[in-house]
């Protein structure tokens, strides 16, 4: 049997106070998979990622990808092969201008300066933001940041990008625009989001979390076509959001 | 909710020091700083010398003068202090005159003036430096200048993240104003002190959060700034030599 790209195998986590936000994950994706990560808020999405990026946990081999077991010595490389989009983009944009912000990562994972320049004016101009290479990142929109977010985790070309809650706070145009970006990506992609519309226009598989459980793994069409999964994950398609729509 | 960005102090002019790499004019001012610093005071042709440097250097910033003035006020603490200095340094008790009966010492006096020259000639270069250079100029140049990469750190934060700090403040304080606080006065204060302790619980997770970033991206213990282009200047280090070597003169040989 084929193993999976990225392997998850009973993962548990605590906090250090005590509270229990990861419960025996155990997740399977497959290459050039993208999956959605539904679930109320503090269902355990957001360190669920961190995991993933080796950032949070003890690296005790629950995790593999792409062959790639979870330990200290293979950290760099996992941060390489995974990117993560974090929710805020003031959290991830700090360096002086979004040209050196996003040449920050390749640097680091070992890119020559040629190397890491080249990819970074690839990455804007993937996310359309060539034209702001040179201005500092604080002066940008909320839009804009978001989408240099982006460029700055795909300059190091990982080979699953993982966002958390890409759409929030972003006005209908700049998340179309988002949406389209993340279409284009022929990558592996996990994307944690409330925005339901979203999930089910980018993934065609979604799990749920809920209460640091994988409660429900399906097509993304079929879970919010049933209600009772929708409801007891606190889960609502938008008003005026309809599926039948689709089905048409 | 934007920000005024009221601390960028660079002025988009077409001065000629604005083009010439950042490390020189740090150093620069340094050199010259340090000279005025050392400075006797003695000999009235040696100042004047150094307050040509410090002039010349004014008139090729092309600051205005209204923003010079303003940005001097900087130092109006430091004057206010120096303006005491005649009543109460006696040095060697000679007293030079008295105003309503309060004695004015000649030692006393001779260090007010020395201050008052010395902080205004340095405020100046300060003045000239940062509107030429910008922030992100002035770590690049620190870096040039192989300042400690943690420091460079650091300062590239601070830049970065005021604005951030700001913004927020702001926001706080929109959001107390909604709700009818009412700033004036002491009883003000409490909510202001609230306030600034909660934003800087904000700050130390959002620095966990903004490490955490910079983790996932391989980060390795410290940053460097991408190579710039600048033009060098010969007149540069002409002047940080003049000028210490009339402070050597003034000091050692005279």
């Amino acid at each position: 049997m084929k193993k999976p790209y990225l392997s998850v195998n009973d993962l548990s986590f605590e906090y250090p106070d005590g509270f229990k936000a990861l419960k025996n994950i155990t997740f399977e994706l497959s290459k050039n998979e993208r999956v959605a990560v539904l679930g109320p808020n503090g269902a355990g999405k957001t360190t669920f990622i961190l995991h993933l990026n080796g950032i949070l946990g003890n690296l005790d081999e629950k995790i593999e990808i792409n062959h790639l077991k979870y330990s200290q010595e293979n950290i760099n490389k996992i941060r390489k092969t995974v990117g993560l989009v974090f929710q805020d983009p003031d959290d991830q944009l700090f360096m002086p201008t979004v040209l050196e912000d996003v040449m920050f990562g390749p640097k680091n994972f070992g890119f020559s300066i040629e190397e890491a320049e080249q990819n970074a004016i690839e990455a804007l101009q993937k996310v359309k933001m060539l034209d702001y290479a040179e201005k500092p990142p604080h002066h940008l929109s909320f839009g804009q940041k978001r989408k240099v977010a982006i460029a700055s985790v795909l300059a190091s070309k990982p080979e699953l990008l993982v966002l958390d809650e890409p759409s929030s706070n972003l006005d209908p145009a700049s998340r179309r625009e988002l949406v389209e970006i993340l279409k284009n990506l022929d990558i592996s992609l996990i994307l944690v989001t409330h925005d339901i519309p979203m999930a089910l226009e980018i993934c065609k598989r979604s799990i749920i979390l809920n209460g640091g459980k994988i409660t429900t793994d399906d097509e993304t069409y079929m879970i919010l076509k049933d209600r009772n999964t929708m409801e007891e994950n606190r889960l609502e398609l938008p008003f005026g959001f309809a599926l039948h729509h689709l089905d048409e | 909710m934007d920000t005024s960005h009221s601390h960028h102090l660079e002025i988009h002019g077409n001065s000629i020091l604005s083009e010439l790499k950042p490390e020189l004019k740090i150093f620069t001012t340094f050199c010259i700083v340090f000279s005025i610093a050392f400075l006797s005071l003695e000999n009235n042709l040696f100042i004047f010398l150094q307050f040509f440097i410090v002039l010349y250097f004014l008139f090729i910033s092309k600051i205005k003068v209204k923003t010079y003035f303003k940005r001097l006020s900087i130092d109006i603490p430091f004057i206010l202090f120096a303006l005491f200095l005649p009543f109460i340094s006696k040095g060697d008790n000679k007293v030079m005159f008295e105003i309503f009966s309060v004695s004015v010492y000649e030692t006393g006096f001779n260090e007010m003036i020395s201050i008052l020259i010395k902080i205004t000639l340095c405020v100046s270069l300060a003045i000239v430096l940062t509107a030429t250079t910008s922030n992100i100029e002035i770590i690049y140049g620190l870096q040039k200048l192989k300042l400690s990469p943690l420091l460079i750190s650091i300062l590239s934060f601070a830049i970065r993240y005021i604005d951030v700090f700001i913004d927020e403040f702001k926001r706080v304080r929109v959001a107390m104003k909604s709700r009818g606080y009412d700033e004036k006065g002491i009883k003000g204060l409490k909510p202001i002190a609230y306030a600034s302790g909660a934003l800087l619980i904000r700050g130390y997770e959002r620095g966990e959060r903004v490490y955490n970033s910079m983790l996932s991206r391989g980060f390795t213990g410290s940053i460097e700034l991408k190579e710039r282009e600048y033009k060098s200047s010969k007149s540069l280090l002409l002047f940080s030599t003049i000028s210490i070597c009339i402070t050597i003169i003034d000091r050692v040989l005279i």
